[in-house]
């Protein structure tokens, strides 16, 4: 491991526990300075304990946490210089969404004219300018979320953490809302670490995605390296939507093109092979035979779900235009450029 | 219709009948029912009466008395006036004629006179007069005495020949009584200690010398022995007259025993442990009070006691002490009550009652009869309260006298033990109570 | 269906309220208007009232016993119903968490409201002896003749006026249990989140209590002050009676209600003590006004 970046933060090794139940295990991350990383994961998985044992809300049971070079495993929150996004957005009902935004300020003892002079950029930076004399109980869903980011901008923090922000949004302006934070990080070049188990949210957002599962990171990567080469079964299957096809690598379908050395002649019975629906041709002459069971047409696309002659579920996408009809029978075919082939047993990646 | 708007009809169906049902039983409830008779005291005197109940229970039976029993006098009253004003009195209540001049003014009490004229039980003669009279209203007979008691000094008599100090005895001065008191007063060592220092000082005592009420019932007799009046007309009062040389001086002389010589417990004392307790427990060893402590008293085992006269002044007076049933003009069941009247007043109820120890009985017979001055029981001398009799003075029934007995209790109490000045009390007391008398209905 | 859904349910909800208005009007408007009237009247409870128009009311302005009974009662509003408020509203902070003993210290901070009144107040006759009562002798340990440890005569609840006025304001402290478990329950419910908010901007905790609890529970006291209010011409009455019998002389703690008890079923002066019942109505409802007004402008909190 190379040495941490003195202005970022680091997790080494944490462990967490809620009621004696451990929920991190020995969970090790990094985050540059002015990086945005995503952690992801299905709910369970322990990613907003990873923002609380950051923030220094939950105790860790193991590991150090530190924050730009500082060791703050046993400070208190209020001493982590961290902000906080939370997905409630933790507004405060009785005060305005000035007195909200300076309330960081204040209790810190900045002089009140300056603490609203700061209050009122940091809405500015955010567009919700005009509406600092209203109260959280008079705003839209978007507008608290953007009050609530504001209220973690104000104070400068070494590193902000965003928990689940865009999810009480609907699907429209949650994806101006992501395009703004992503611009906004760009801009303040901020140290963010942001949680969500929405794959495509963490896709678009990211510098570096972290996947979480059962309390431990499965891969550390960028975007690209999650989309393109996921280390684990589950980080294939989690990212991309519909999921992964899976099948055992001695299965019916049978992969065109140079397979990876050796893997197909030694480990044929404990491997299985992955592809995503795009990498699915429905017309190959050689391709395993199948039927079709039902098709989604989503604009141009279109999804067929298939059952191959053994019973395995396969889903193609093609182009709508050329879509096939439900009881076709279709022939499967993929390349071995596009697969990804797993350890049946462990579900790491086949590296030859 | 909806189950719950079925529940709710039915809710309010039940509201409404039980409603009715409850208002039935008062109009059209069976008229004869048991004789109700409201009584308060202390739990020995509550079984005196349940004694007399269950005599005259087997003495008639058939015969149907049932107790009310009130927690105290205050609540006694309460009772009383809430019953009448509902139209459910009791048939028969036990009062002090200290209090039972606001219902005899207000038409509440059945006059007995043609009861008593056509009864071959009761014959008025047999009574003392003293407690008769002090029942009768406007000229009419309208509650019978069932006992006549005059304050007495209770004594510790263990006490006293452990200390060899004289019992006190008929005739004896109020000087004497100070005296004695001081020479009882006495610290755990058994050492005689003034009480006055005994606030913050190095020793309580741990026997006061004596306990007496600052109240305006234990005051009067004093006045009158020293030739003063309390109020300027018995019968019809309009002041009270403790201005007088002769009561200011047994005021004064009431308060002195506390603010001058300590003999009496503080008012944190009594706070603590009222007389008759402290009396009982053996830390007092003298206790002005009437009859109705002698039940409270016969259960003690520790020492022995016995009973003296008030001291005097000029001439001996003491005040009189008397209970008696009333029949509420209310009272649905007036010829069962009247018979239980009387059965309790009668020779045969008086004994019962007396034999308790509850009273001293108002029939003259009985009275002098072994029942009440036999020595099987102490106290031995309880011829005193006889040997006083001729003697007591009775206080006005001027309807707004427990107002007027409360007022004066506060005033007196803060003469006593916050030793405020005597012009002060006397002018208070005075001044504040005329509005009471102005306000009170005579008989 | 003839019957349209709305007045279906309006139907339905008459129907559930009857019961309760029939109580209502039967055994609480009826008596209280009957009692209204009877203030305008002279009436012993033995014979029939007799009108005598406001001279019950010019009567009670020249009475020096209402006087203080009126005053005693208005200090002990001013006094107790903000300690009883604040003493709750300690213990539900103190006690909101989850930790050990907390279910047991619930329950004994409940448990003294629990307590039939007329036993609550001779339990504190017991511990008010000014002799031998519990708390006396405490305050007497280490202390020598009869003193307490600083040289000073341990509090004469019972027999010294401001001493027994402390004692009814004290025993009336203790039975804020119900106060306490509305002020526990609405401190459960404010969000988690917004403390830990507070807690990442390192607010102190006088900061989190003042910015924060205080005023999201704001519209809960107020509501709780306005009852004790109305309930503390209550809450008087049994400790006085029991306890301290109106004492000490003269009329220490005589409160309103005592003193229309007294002067009602003792003096039978029915007719002046329900003047003096309408006083304390109408007191009551102008403090009550007068909290909303202050409070009003705080419920706007809860417009989420």
């Amino acid at each position: 491991m190379s040495g941490p970046d003195p202005g970022g933060l680091v997790l080494d090794g944490v462990s967490a526990a809620y009621r004696g139940t451990p929920v991190l295990h020995e969970v090790d991350l990094t985050v540059d300075r002015g990086e945005l990383l995503v952690v992801l994961g299905p709910s369970g998985a322990g990613k907003s304990t990873v923002l609380r044992v950051v923030a220094g809300l939950e105790p860790v049971t193991g590991g150090r946490v530190r924050i730009a070079g500082r060791d703050v495993t046993g400070s208190r929150p209020g001493r982590r210089n961290v902000s906080m996004v939370f997905q409630s957005y933790a507004l405060f009902p009785h005060l305005s969404v000035a007195e909200n935004i300076a309330f960081g300020l204040e209790v810190r003892d900045v002089p009140r004219r300056t603490a609203r002079e700061r209050a009122r950029a940091a809405a500015e930076s955010v567009g919700c300018a005009a509406l600092l004399d209203r109260r959280p109980g008079q705003l839209s869903g978007g507008e608290r979320q953007r009050v609530a980011l504001a209220r973690a901008l104000v104070r400068e923090p070494d590193v902000f953490l965003l928990d689940e922000p865009l999810s009480n949004l609907d699907l429209a302006l949650r994806v101006e809302m992501r395009a703004e934070l992503r611009a906004l990080h760009d801009r303040l070049g901020a140290t963010m670490v942001h949680v969500t188990h929405d794959q495509t949210e963490a896709l678009v957002l990211a510098d570096r995605i972290a996947v979480l599962r059962d309390g431990r990171v499965e891969q550390v990567g960028t975007p690209d390296e999650i989309w393109r080469t996921p280390a684990t079964r589950f980080v294939a299957r989690f990212v991309g939507s519909p999921a992964m096809n899976l099948l055992p690598a001695d299965g019916p379908v049978r992969p065109r093109g140079d397979s990876p050395p050796g893997a197909l002649v030694t480990d044929t019975g404990r491997l299985e092979i992955g592809f995503r629906p795009e990498a699915v041709t429905l017309d190959a002459a050689d391709g395993a035979p199948a039927t079709v069971d039902r098709v989604e047409v989503v604009g141009e696309d279109a999804y067929a779900y298939l059952t191959l002659a053994g019973g395995e579920p396969v889903v193609a996408r093609v182009p709508a235009v050329r879509r096939p009809h439900r009881d076709d029978s279709v022939r499967v075919g993929v390349r071995w450029a596009d697969t990804h082939v797993f350890h049946a047993a462990t579900g790491l990646r086949y590296r030859p | 219709m909806r189950p719950k708007a079925l529940v709710a009809l039915l809710l309010s169906a039940v509201l409404v009948l039980t409603g009715c049902g409850s208002g039935g039983d008062d109009s059209s409830g069976d008229r004869g029912g048991p004789v109700k008779l409201l009584v308060f005291g202390a739990p020995e005197e509550l079984a005196a009466y349940r004694t007399l109940l269950d005599a005259y229970g087997k003495a008639r039976p058939g015969a149907d008395v049932q107790l009310i029993e009130a927690s105290d006098r205050k609540d006694l009253l309460a009772r009383l006036a809430t019953s009448v004003a509902g139209g459910a009195p009791p048939d028969l209540f036990l009062m002090n004629y200290r209090f039972y001049g606001q219902f005899a003014a207000k038409g509440v009490v059945e006059p007995l006179d043609e009861r008593i004229a056509g009864s071959d039980v009761v014959d008025p003669a047999a009574y003392y007069p003293v407690a008769m009279d002090a029942f009768t209203w406007g000229g009419k007979q309208l509650c019978l005495p069932q006992n006549v008691s005059s304050l007495a000094v209770y004594y510790n008599r263990s006490l006293f020949q452990r200390y060899g100090v004289p019992e006190p005895k008929a005739g004896w001065s109020w000087n004497d009584l100070v005296g004695t008191a001081t020479a009882m007063t006495r610290d755990s060592r058994g050492l005689v200690i003034k009480g006055t220092e005994s606030e913050g000082a190095a020793q309580r005592p741990v026997v006061h010398g004596l306990g007496v009420e600052p109240s305006i019932i234990r005051l009067a007799p004093f006045v009158w022995s020293n030739g003063g009046e309390i109020v300027d007309d018995p019968d019809k009062p309009t002041r009270l007259t403790l201005d007088t040389p002769a009561a200011r001086e047994a005021l004064k002389n009431l308060v002195d025993l506390r603010q001058a010589y300590g003999v009496v417990p503080t008012d944190e004392e009594v706070e603590a442990e009222d007389d008759e307790s402290r009396f009982a427990n053996g830390r007092l060893a003298m206790l002005m009070t009437s009859r109705r402590a002698t039940t409270n008293f016969r259960t003690i085992t520790g020492f022995e006691w016995d009973v003296a006269p008030l001291p005097v002044y000029q001439k001996s007076v003491g005040v009189l002490h008397s209970d008696a049933y009333c029949m509420t003009r209310g009272a649905k069941n007036k010829d069962a009550a009247w018979r239980f009247l009387e059965y309790a007043i009668g020779e045969e109820g008086q004994k019962i009652i007396a034999a308790t120890g509850r009273t001293v009985p108002s029939h003259i017979a009985v009275s002098q009869s072994p029942v009440f001055l036999g020595p099987a029981q102490p106290p031995r001398s309880a011829k005193v309260f006889l040997d006083a009799i001729p003697t007591v003075r009775a206080l006005p029934t001027v309807s707004t006298w427990p107002e007027i007995e409360d007022l004066t209790y506060g005033i007196l109490e803060n003469a006593m033990h916050r030793g405020d000045k005597l012009d002060d009390v006397v002018r208070d007391l005075d001044q504040q109570t005329r509005p009471l008398f102005a306000r009170g209905e005579n008989g | 269906m003839s019957v349209r859904p709305d007045a279906r349910s309006r139907r339905q909800l008459a129907l559930m309220l009857t019961p309760y208005l029939v109580g209502l009007v039967g055994l609480v408007l009826l008596p209280a208007l009957v009692t209204l009237g009877l203030a305008f009247t002279e009436y012993d409870l033995l014979r029939p009232p007799t009108w005598v128009g406001l001279d019950n009311l010019t009567a009670l302005t020249d009475d020096p016993i209402f006087r203080v009974a009126l005053v005693n009662s208005l200090v002990f509003a001013l006094v107790a119903v903000p300690l009883r408020v604040l003493v709750a509203l300690g213990l539900a902070l103190l006690l909101h968490r989850r930790a050990l003993g907390v279910g047991s210290a619930r329950g004994a901070a409940l448990l003294p409201t629990a307590v039939p009144e007329i036993a609550y107040g001779l339990l504190w006759l017991w511990l008010f002896n000014p002799l031998y009562g519990p708390i006396n002798q405490l305050l007497r340990t280490g202390g020598e003749n009869g003193l307490t440890v600083l040289g000073r005569t341990p509090p004469q609840w019972l027999t010294d006026p401001t001493d027994a006025r402390a004692a009814i304001i004290l025993m009336s402290l203790f039975t804020m249990g119900e106060t306490f478990v509305v002020l526990l329950a609405a401190r459960r419910s404010l969000p988690r989140d917004v403390y830990e908010m507070a807690a990442l901007e390192d607010a102190t905790g006088w900061d989190v209590f003042r910015r924060i609890t205080l005023p999201l529970m704001a519209p809960v006291l107020a509501l709780l002050a306005v009852r004790d209010v109305v309930a503390s011409l209550h809450f008087t009455f049994v400790p006085a009676f029991v306890v301290t019998d109106g004492g000490p002389p003269p009329y220490s703690t005589t409160y309103l209600s005592l003193f229309v008890y007294q002067t009602g079923f003792e003096y039978l002066r029915y007719g002046y003590a329900a003047a003096a019942t309408l006083v304390m109505i109408l007191l009551t409802v102008a403090a009550v006004v007068v909290q909303w007004r202050l409070f009003r402008r705080y419920r706007g909190f809860y417009r989420l």
